[in-house]
């Protein structure tokens, strides 16, 4: 009898809190894309903790190894082993100086093959639950990163922005199940749009699905999949994948694959590509 | 220090080891669900309306950091996952390391689910986990957890003395 009250009480708060939850998710969904100000605010607070904890990380790592080597040298030769070290250290220093040189080089020559303006950014974090394909970049709105920037890297195209923070911003990665571009087959011109999977990497690889193909295109493995430019977001001429199979579908459309050319999920920099983009209503010019 | 602070505190602790997981493996949420322990143990430590509100608080922070373009699911999914886990611990004896990591077990499959069904409601696009993933990512949760909780139990009982 005593108890019933704050149970009741935990209870009454428990369907307010879901009622409540309800709502936000409702508006959201109702809402349709975009950013909510809470979204927002939330990423803005603590994003700084993520782009912190590369560092941290890092750190700890090296010193756990510095330690653990500097062990094993004293045990044998002191310094003839702090000489290798040094020499160790060094060449794995140049060895991934090299490796960071390499992706920079083909990020630069990404960025000044393409006749948009673009900005380099580093992926801070990715993939935190496992419903989702995201990445979150350390560049945000003070970058001049935008809402539905287009991100591609030196091998692909990678997604789209879809949140933006002062100093940060999320990118909802073409494999994801509400992720999509309009695309083209580079050789036949077969118009098409990827998509992410319904299904998880536990049914196999996690590839891409061409949809709305007839099933009399001319469309075999091994094509090369471009950006189409028509969803008005990703520019045209992208490299997105090359097609990995070509089955019957159900409908009038073809079951078709794409092995996507960016590589997901050891993706370090990656290149957000600020454009102009002209309203839809807005009527282009032919010329 | 007030109950809230140290829940604040835990919830930080689990920001940082998903991000930081996120630099050794491609895709950690598949395999750990850090701020779900943080639920689980405000629950069975501190009852149902801790629990819940725990679970909110950590649901709110992994959807705005780590989730999808709708934020809420995973944090409706906590909250009420805190609620029931707080509730059992309110009428049942969970004090072992292995009763809590049963625990600890059934709230990752709860919270999976949960997930999935409101994903499915809302017409929000996931990829669903499958059965196996998901058992898989449970008896991890299930085996961290358990070690953890007796660790800060430990450590609770060593200061309280």
């Amino acid at each position: 009898m005593v108890q019933a009250a704050p149970a009741r009480r935990s209870r009454l708060l428990l369907a307010g809190l879901v009622l409540a939850h309800l709502a936000a998710i409702s508006h959201q969904v109702d809402g349709g894309g975009g950013l909510s100000l809470l979204q927002r605010g939330l990423l803005a607070t603590l994003s700084p903790l993520q782009r912190g904890v590369g560092a941290v990380v890092g750190g700890v790592a090296e010193a756990w190894r510095g330690w653990a080597f500097h062990r094993e040298t004293f045990l044998e030769n002191r310094r003839l082993e702090a000489r290798v070290r040094q020499l160790e250290t060094e060449l794995q220093a140049r060895s991934s100086r090299a490796q960071e040189a390499e992706r920079l080089r083909d990020l630069l020559a990404l960025r000044k093959a393409m006749p948009l303006e673009t900005l380099a950014a580093q992926v801070v974090g990715r993939d935190g639950v496992p419903w989702f394909r995201h990445l979150t970049i350390d560049k945000g709105e003070s970058d001049g990163v935008a809402l539905d920037d287009p991100v591609v890297s030196p091998t692909g195209v990678v997604g789209r922005v879809f949140a933006v923070g002062p100093r940060a911003a999320r990118v909802q990665v073409l494999l994801d199940r509400d992720g999509g571009a309009g695309v083209l087959v580079e050789r036949s011109r077969v118009p098409g749009v990827v998509s992410g999977q319904v299904s998880g990497p536990e049914s196999g690889a996690e590839d891409l699905v061409l949809n709305y193909v007839p099933e009399r295109a001319d469309v075999v493995v091994g094509d090369v999949v471009v950006t189409s430019g028509l969803d008005q977001i990703y520019p045209k001429g992208l490299v997105v994948g090359r097609v990995r199979f070509v089955g019957k579908g159900a409908g009038l459309f073809r079951d078709i694959r794409v092995e996507p050319s960016a590589r997901f999920d050891r993706m370090e920099e990656v290149l957000v590509v600020r454009q102009a983009r002209e309203p839809l209503d807005t009527p282009r010019s032919v010329e | 220090m007030s109950r809230a602070f140290w829940t604040a505190f835990a919830i930080a602790g689990a920001v940082l080891v998903e991000t930081a997981l996120g630099y050794l493996l491609a895709s950690p949420g598949r395999y750990l669900d850090p701020f779900l322990l943080v639920v689980v143990y405000c629950a069975l430590v501190g009852g149902e309306t801790h629990g819940m509100l725990a679970g909110a608080a950590a649901g709110w922070v992994q959807d705005a950091l780590f989730g999808g373009r709708v934020l809420g699911l995973s944090a409706l999914a906590k909250l009420v996952t805190g609620f029931a886990v707080g509730a059992g611990a309110g009428r049942f004896l969970i004090a072992s390391a292995g009763a809590r990591a049963l625990v600890v077990l059934l709230a990752t499959v709860a919270d999976v689910v949960l997930v999935q069904w409101l994903a499915s409601v809302f017409s929000v696009g996931v990829f669903p986990l499958s059965p196996l993933g998901a058992l898989s990512r449970a008896s991890l949760n299930a085996l961290v957890g358990g070690l953890l909780f007796a660790l800060v139990d430990r450590r609770l009982r060593g200061s309280s003395r």
